[in-house]
């Protein structure tokens, strides 16, 4: 079985403890105004124009966005990086996309990376069935699970999908007793209001926290601005402007009123 | 730092970097003397050595508490006509260059017209190398195939070891004293050329000595002179330290500081060996005076800062003695390459790292000044502390320190045939060099331009540039039938090429060992006093010879490009390459994108691309390690460029590789400027696939943003990469931890700056990758930070 995989990073940093290997899987349910990896939501591989400079003159080469890998291909870009992954304390992470899209490859790719003896992360929307989550949690050290907004109609302007099924599968996977942190994307004029920061940090302190490990606050930022042009997609945050740092540690200042570490950034 | 430090640093970072003709008139008045007329070489080099610290001016700074300088006044920089002499040419050169630049006044133009240049026309040592290199090493040094260090610098990269900063030069007389008493004149056939060699040392410890005392009387007559009491009591108590050491043995902080530093000028008066001279493992000299004088409240923390602050400052003072041409070219740099070095291993083994490592490390951020350099020696027992202390200076961007495998180098040492105990108290000098610290005789031969070598292999052993055949006539490049006849053709010209240069380190070394031999560092190196023997001519406990390698990034892609278009693929024919190559790649841009961006490349864990590298470090440690020197070493290798990777880019045409005619080549064991495309992880492991613990040291470069150096997680992630590299034998790397600057210039020029990561709130990527509008973001954050 073969997965579609659209990016691999190395010394991964910032998605879960440690240094890691994220692999990104192509396909997304949700499409939110923001995203920054707007070439991982169709589950299809891609055609792109790849630009390269030669002093003056440009060539373009079609490329793929997406590649078939089978889990021993991961297992063996993994092992290039296990003196890393062991010192540090580190792992694989699968993101997106969202990695559950892919389940049965997912599943199988973790169950093997488990086997040799490394950490393992999901980082989801938690648009899925519980039943998929329910088929990763025993091979699933880590969840890192995106909240975006606590009103069922923002959410769905906003990314396409109401917000029910990931509330429910939040409540899921906190009270799995797995290990997990939370990532809250700030978008200016649309999650940050102080009505839906105060909802979700009481969703958040309602249910059971006790294995939260960390929330992080991720400042809207326009990364994945100039991929839209690149995949003729329409983009429509030009106009944001990120957060101010100040405001960020406003945010930061609001969670850590809870008991749970709080980061700005992964 | 305090408000004295503060205007030291000051004065320091404001002197303008001038020549004096002072030393050159000493030296030459004393050639020109009687007195210097039928003496041996040891005895009149000590003689000259002390008739300049009798005659120098003495200087003494306002405020300062570490006394002594090179020339009469901060950063005014002597010359050493006997080893190169400047002509009127050099020094209009010199003074008007835009970087690096000496003013040289009209006073010292007349004095090298009238004076120095009539005695030394056609004698300086650089001179006589010449004069006896073949012409095949001289058709290869004008290609650019290699550098020759000692052409306008004394044999150096050498460290100070425990026992002198424990020792006094009366104790080091009652030793020689003891040697000469005990010389064999019925079996010994070399007797009389130790009792010259131990005179010469002799008188170059009372040398020593009478000039610290120069600067006690000049102490102790400013204090009678001094209204300003606190001064006067410090004048007076400078004056008592000059009078105790360096003839005897120090036992206080400020006496160790000023030991060593007297003992540095005299290194730096005597010769201009490279990289100045260098106190070591400076922690672990300090520590035990450091612990005995706080806990018996003779000193205060405060007190110990100032010290240091003031005794840095002195390293700034003196930038390294004019360079001219090729020697500029290969190190185009003030720095003088005292590498200061902090933690490690005890003889013993235990972990080294104490109380004085991270008041060290305090200074180096407090002072943020170009000299001295710095490193940390971090072993498998170094707390984590200990790196993300480092960590903490180096984020801040200015290159300090470096880091270092102490477990690596003391194997490296091992391997050489040290013992235990003089590995243990090892480490590395100048940029990157390992070396048996006190004990050992190092000398660097020159840069050895590894790319050229294949340019060669490719067009005959002719070299196109300066229209000479330089190599072996070896084919073709389209002669070779496969990739390994390609390989067989590089070694042998390879081979030829680093013969040549050994038989010219063999002849230069002794052109040292004849004319110019160094009684005053022989007594500061283990064994060259009970050997009788000279520094420069194998007295020291140990012996090597490193060659440099330098290109190693490059001449792999280029190999590389080669073996997968050529012959695994079948992309394009030799004919199609070296049409490209000879016209600069100008009409065959697809060619050159190919070559660029479709090319397996090293620095990225691909083993298909780093097997080249691991071939090409095989051949050139097989044609040097081991090699027998002249003066009874053995030649090594090591990995590093200086900035000698830019004058050896400028020397070959367009390559295989995609880059164009004259561009740099790669540093170091780093990957080609941009190639490396997954990140650190894989150039730390495409870096370590060639065996380290074989060299005596090699150099890796890392760039990274500020912001990957955010917090307590990424310190913690830093430190396991640098522990991973270390644990795979990698000697040492250094983080560049890019600023707006660098920011801007990858701007303009993306292909540069291919490998450039930067971190988005809580995001990461290449720089490249990111939109015009972000980069500008990023930038404006970069300055805002860099404040």
């Amino acid at each position: 079985m073969k997965g579609v995989i659209f990016s691999i990073k190395r010394y991964s940093v910032h998605d879960g403890p440690g240094i890691r290997v994220t692999f990104f899987l192509k396909g997304c349910p949700l499409s939110c105004l923001w995203c920054h990896n707007p070439e991982g939501i169709s589950p299809e591989i891609i055609k792109t124009d790849r630009k390269d400079r030669i002093g003056e003159m440009e060539f373009s080469e079609i490329e793929d966005v997406g590649h078939k890998y089978s889990v021993q291909d991961l297992i063996t870009i993994v092992e290039k990086e296990r003196v890393f992954i062991e010192r540090s304390e580190g792992g694989v992470t699968f993101s997106g996309g969202e990695p559950s899209m892919q389940l049965d490859f997912l599943s199988e790719a973790l169950k093997a990376i488990k086997n040799i003896g490394i950490h393992t992360a999901v980082d989801t929307c938690g648009y899925t069935t519980g039943e998929n989550l329910l088929k990763i949690f025993p091979c699933t050290d880590l969840f890192l699970f995106d909240l975006k907004h606590m009103d069922p109609q923002m959410h769905l302007k906003y990314t396409g999908v109401s917000n029910e099924l990931i509330l429910e599968n939040y409540r899921l996977v906190a009270e799995s007793g797995k290990d997990f942190m939370v990532r809250i994307p700030v978008i200016p004029g649309y999650n940050d209001d102080d009505e839906n920061i105060y909802k979700l940090r009481e969703m958040i302190i309602k249910i059971n926290h006790k294995n939260l490990k960390k929330i992080s606050l991720l400042p809207f930022h326009k990364i994945g601005s100039s991929k839209y042009k690149r995949f003729n997609m329409k983009y429509s945050m030009e106009s944001i402007v990120p957060p101010s740092n100040e405001r960020m540690m406003e945010l930061k200042e609001f969670y850590m009123k809870t008991d749970i570490k709080v980061k700005i950034g992964g | 730092m305090n408000e004295r430090v503060r205007k030291l640093r000051e004065q320091s970072l404001n002197a303008v970097e001038t020549i004096t003709a002072e030393r050159a008139l000493l030296i030459t008045r004393f050639y020109k003397s009687d007195e210097a007329r039928e003496l041996s070489a040891p005895v009149k080099r000590a003689k000259a050595f002390e008739y300049i610290l009798k005659n120098k001016e003495i200087c003494i700074n306002d405020g300062e508490l570490i006394v002594g300088e090179r020339g009469p006044a901060p950063k005014i920089t002597p010359t050493y006509p006997e080893i190169c002499l400047h002509t009127t040419d050099d020094l209009d050169i010199l003074n008007s260059r835009e970087k690096v630049f000496f003013r040289v006044s009209e006073d010292v133009k007349r004095v090298y017209e009238e004076e120095i240049i009539p005695f030394w026309k056609g004698k300086s040592n650089r001179d006589k190398i010449m004069g006896l290199m073949t012409p095949e090493w001289l058709n290869a040094y004008r290609a650019g195939v290699f550098t020759e260090f000692q052409e306008q610098r004394a044999p150096g990269h050498t460290v100070l070891g425990y026992r002198m900063f424990n020792t006094g030069f009366l104790e080091l007389k009652n030793e020689i004293k003891g040697i000469l008493a005990g010389l064999d004149f019925f079996s010994d056939t070399a007797a009389f050329e130790k009792q010259e060699e131990l005179k010469a040392m002799m008188i170059a410890c009372d040398a020593i000595i009478m000039y610290a005392e120069r600067h006690a009387e000049l102490l102790e007559k400013m204090a009678s002179e001094e209204k300003d009491g606190k001064r006067c009591t410090e004048l007076r108590r400078m004056a008592v330290v000059c009078r105790k050491v360096p003839a005897n043995r120090p036992e206080t902080i400020h006496e160790m500081l000023q030991h060593y530093w007297f003992i540095h000028l005299g290194v730096v008066t005597e010769l201009n060996p490279w990289d100045s001279f260098n106190p070591g493992r400076l922690d672990q000299h300090l520590y035990p005076v450091y612990k005995k004088e706080i806990s018996e409240g003779k000193i205060t923390l405060e007190e110990v800062y100032e010290l240091l602050g003031c005794f840095w400052v002195k390293f700034n003072n003196h930038p390294s003695p004019p360079k001219m041409g090729v020697t500029a070219q290969e190190s185009n740099t003030f720095t003088d390459f005292c590498l200061i070095n902090i933690g490690g291993v005890r003889p013993d083994g235990t972990d080294a790292v104490n109380e004085m490592s991270y008041i060290l490390l305090e200074v180096i951020k407090d002072m943020r000044i170009l000299q001295p350099s710095s490193m940390v020696q971090i072993s498998k027992k170094s707390p984590d502390l200990f790196i993300h202390k480092a960590l903490d200076i180096i984020k801040t961007g200015f290159g300090q320190p470096s880091c270092f495998n102490t477990d690596a180098i003391v194997q490296e040492l091992l391997r050489q045939g040290k013992s235990l105990v003089d590995a243990r108290n090892g480490g590395c000098s100048g940029c990157v060099e390992t070396g048996a610290f006190g004990t050992e005789c190092y000398w660097l031969s020159g840069y050895f331009n590894l790319p050229k070598v294949l340019e060669l292999t490719l067009f005959n052993g002719f070299d196109r540039r300066t229209n000479q055949q330089v190599g072996l006539k070896t084919g073709n490049a389209k002669d070779f039938f496969s990739f390994e006849d390609l390989i067989i053709s590089f070694r042998k010209q390879l081979n030829f090429l680093i013969d040549i240069k050994i038989r010219g380190n063999n002849v230069i070394e002794k052109t040292f060992a004849t004319w110019l031999p160094v009684p005053f560092l022989s007594l500061l190196v283990e064994d060259c006093i009970t050997n009788g023997k000279d520094y420069n001519c194998g007295g020291a406990r140990y012996n090597s010879t490193y060659i440099q390698g330098v290109g190693l990034g490059s001449v792999t892609d280029m190999l590389t490009a080669i073996r997968y278009h050529v012959y695994d693929q079948n992309n394009y024919s030799w004919n199609e390459i070296v049409n490209a190559i000879e016209a600069d790649f100008t009409g065959f841009e697809k060619i050159q994108h190919d070559l660029v961006y479709n090319t397996p490349k090293y620095g990225n864990d691909d083993d298909y691309a780093d097997q080249q590298a691991v071939d090409v470090f095989e051949i050139f440690y097989d044609a040097v390690n081991g090699r027998p020197t002249s003066r009874g070493g053995v030649h090594r290798i090591n990995m590093l460029p200086t900035t000698s990777h830019v004058y050896f880019g400028s020397v070959i045409g367009a390559t295989p590789d995609g880059r164009k005619a004259h561009m740099p080549l790669s540093e170091g064991i780093s990957p080609f400027q941009g190639v490396d495309k997954q990140g650190p992880t894989s150039v730390i492991k495409s870096a370590s696939k060639i065996d380290h613990l074989r060299t005596g040291g090699t150099l890796l470069n890392q760039k990274f943003s500020p912001q990957f150096f955010e917090d307590e997680d990424s310190f913690k992630n830093l430190t396991a990469l640098i522990r991973s590299y270390f644990s795979l034998d990698g000697h040492h790397i250094q983080f560049n931890v890019v600023n707006a600057e660098t920011l801007k210039e990858a701007q303009k020029h993306p292909e540069r700056y291919r490998d450039l990561i930067v971190r988005v709130a809580g995001y990461s990527d290449y720089f490249n990758d990111l939109g015009e509008d972000l980069q500008n973001e990023i930038i404006r954050r970069t300055e805002h930070e860099d404040v």
